[in-house]
């Protein structure tokens, strides 16, 4: 068996729900943090959070693939990311893209997903990574919707019936389990 | 009504469609899935009556009339390995037998749209194996080859299906109008937090209007 990092506390399951993910067959999904969005949703904060974990996942290789809408600027935070951005026109970051066959060819099974707004770009985008097939986990404090209630709404609807599109944790879960004490392990 | 379309445009009866989504025996009736999950099927039930209305204006008047159901293969080929175990460990899974057929299975009793809703010849049924009804079906091109391109939206459930389906549908440069009275969630809340989102900021993806706003639009739309 390939090695595997713990699993994460989530809700409503332990991601992944096989218990299998390692830096190989996982990426980091990094939705909508243009400029403006970022203004309008007030979300500095959860962009400090969405770098701490870029910079985690690309120190242990994990794969971090950011999205941009056209016409939009990403934040400079995500320069080191921009030259790979994936270009996309309207709300989801799979619809007229490369991104599913791209996450295919690296043999990607397991999406965390972060972004901006948890109501519009995130969800748009995985309720069809659910629907293809990949197993997400929405990083609940490295995402804001346009409302606070519509980001408790968008997360209630993905953890219901247990996990209609995915699971659901914060940041601090995932450092946790990738802890550099413990962080690969033989299943 | 010439604000039941979110682009106030001439609007033929010929470029429209009633799309139903996944009124299926599994969602809304006793002995279906939902039901044998212990969840409650009344708020899904309910929208029977009231789709019964909209699928008679839609039928009087002439217009396509699309039925999705979701569902996989008999040998689950099509069944991502965590939507099965998902809803094995909520209490019975996808694929599995259950006291209306084998959950979600093509051609099983629970997976058959429910009597009162049948489909009548002519009208078209799309296969789903996906929360959208745009996921993995011939939907869209169904759809440019009658030169559709506006839904009307009802069915269950406006968190799961329908949100994905109205999404999908305004990325694919359709205009999409929910009808709020004939869409349901199993949990009230999730339902009421669904139609803010549809509604905010006056529509980002669509329209949201009712039975009434629907009825008018058609009585005043050219053939």
């Amino acid at each position: 068996m390939p090695d595997t990092f713990p699993t994460i506390a989530a809700n409503p399951y332990a991601w992944p729900f096989d218990g299998q993910w390692n830096a190989a067959d996982t990426a980091l999904l990094l939705l909508g943090f243009h400029e403006s969005t970022v203004r309008n949703v007030g979300a500095q904060s959860e962009l400090a959070v969405a770098m701490g974990l870029a910079d985690l996942a690309h120190s242990l290789g994990i794969a971090v693939v950011v999205s941009q809408r056209a016409a939009e600027a990403l934040v400079s935070d995500l320069a080191l990311y921009r030259s790979k951005a994936v270009q996309h026109r309207g709300d989801n970051a799979f619809f007229g893209t490369q991104l599913e066959a791209d996450l295919r060819q690296r043999g990607t099974h397991n999406l965390l997903i972060a972004g901006l707004p948890t109501d519009g770009l995130v969800h748009a985008t995985q309720r069809t990574a659910n629907d293809m097939g990949f197993e997400c986990l929405l990083v609940s404090d490295a995402s804001k919707a346009t409302s606070p209630a519509r980001h408790t709404a968008q997360l209630r609807m993905t953890t219901f019936g247990n996990g209609l599109f995915g699971a659901v944790a914060d940041s601090a879960a995932i450092h946790a389990a990738l802890a550099p004490q413990g962080n690969l392990h033989h299943a | 009504m010439s604000d039941f379309w979110p682009e106030i445009a001439p609007a033929r009866r010929s470029a429209m469609a009633l799309l139903i989504i996944d009124m299926q025996v599994d969602f809304c009736a006793p002995g279906g899935w939902v039901d044998q999950l212990g969840e409650d099927v009344s708020n899904t039930r309910a929208m029977i009556a009231p789709i019964q209305r909209v699928l008679a204006a839609a039928r009087a008047a002439g217009i396509t009339v699309i039925h999705t159901r979701e569902g996989h293969k008999p040998d689950l080929s099509d069944l991502p390995a965590n939507k099965q175990w998902r809803t094995r460990v909520h209490g019975l899974g996808i694929g599995d037998m259950g006291a209306a057929g084998r959950i979600l299975v093509r051609g099983e009793p629970g997976w058959q749209i429910v009597p009162e809703l049948a489909p009548i010849e002519g009208e078209l049924i799309i296969d789903k194996p996906g929360k959208s009804s745009f996921y993995a079906t011939d939907l869209e091109e169904q759809l440019q080859a009658r030169g559709i391109d506006r839904l009307v939206i009802v069915g269950v459930t406006s968190d799961c299906c329908v949100q994905s389906t109205f999404r999908d549908g305004f990325e694919r440069g359709l205009e999409c109008v929910v009808l709020e009275d004939c869409t349901a969630a199993v949990e009230t809340a999730n339902h009421a937090a669904a139609m803010d989102i549809l509604k905010a900021y006056g529509g980002r993806w669509g329209g949201v209007s009712n039975t009434a706003g629907f009825t008018a639009m058609l009585e005043h739309a050219d053939a």
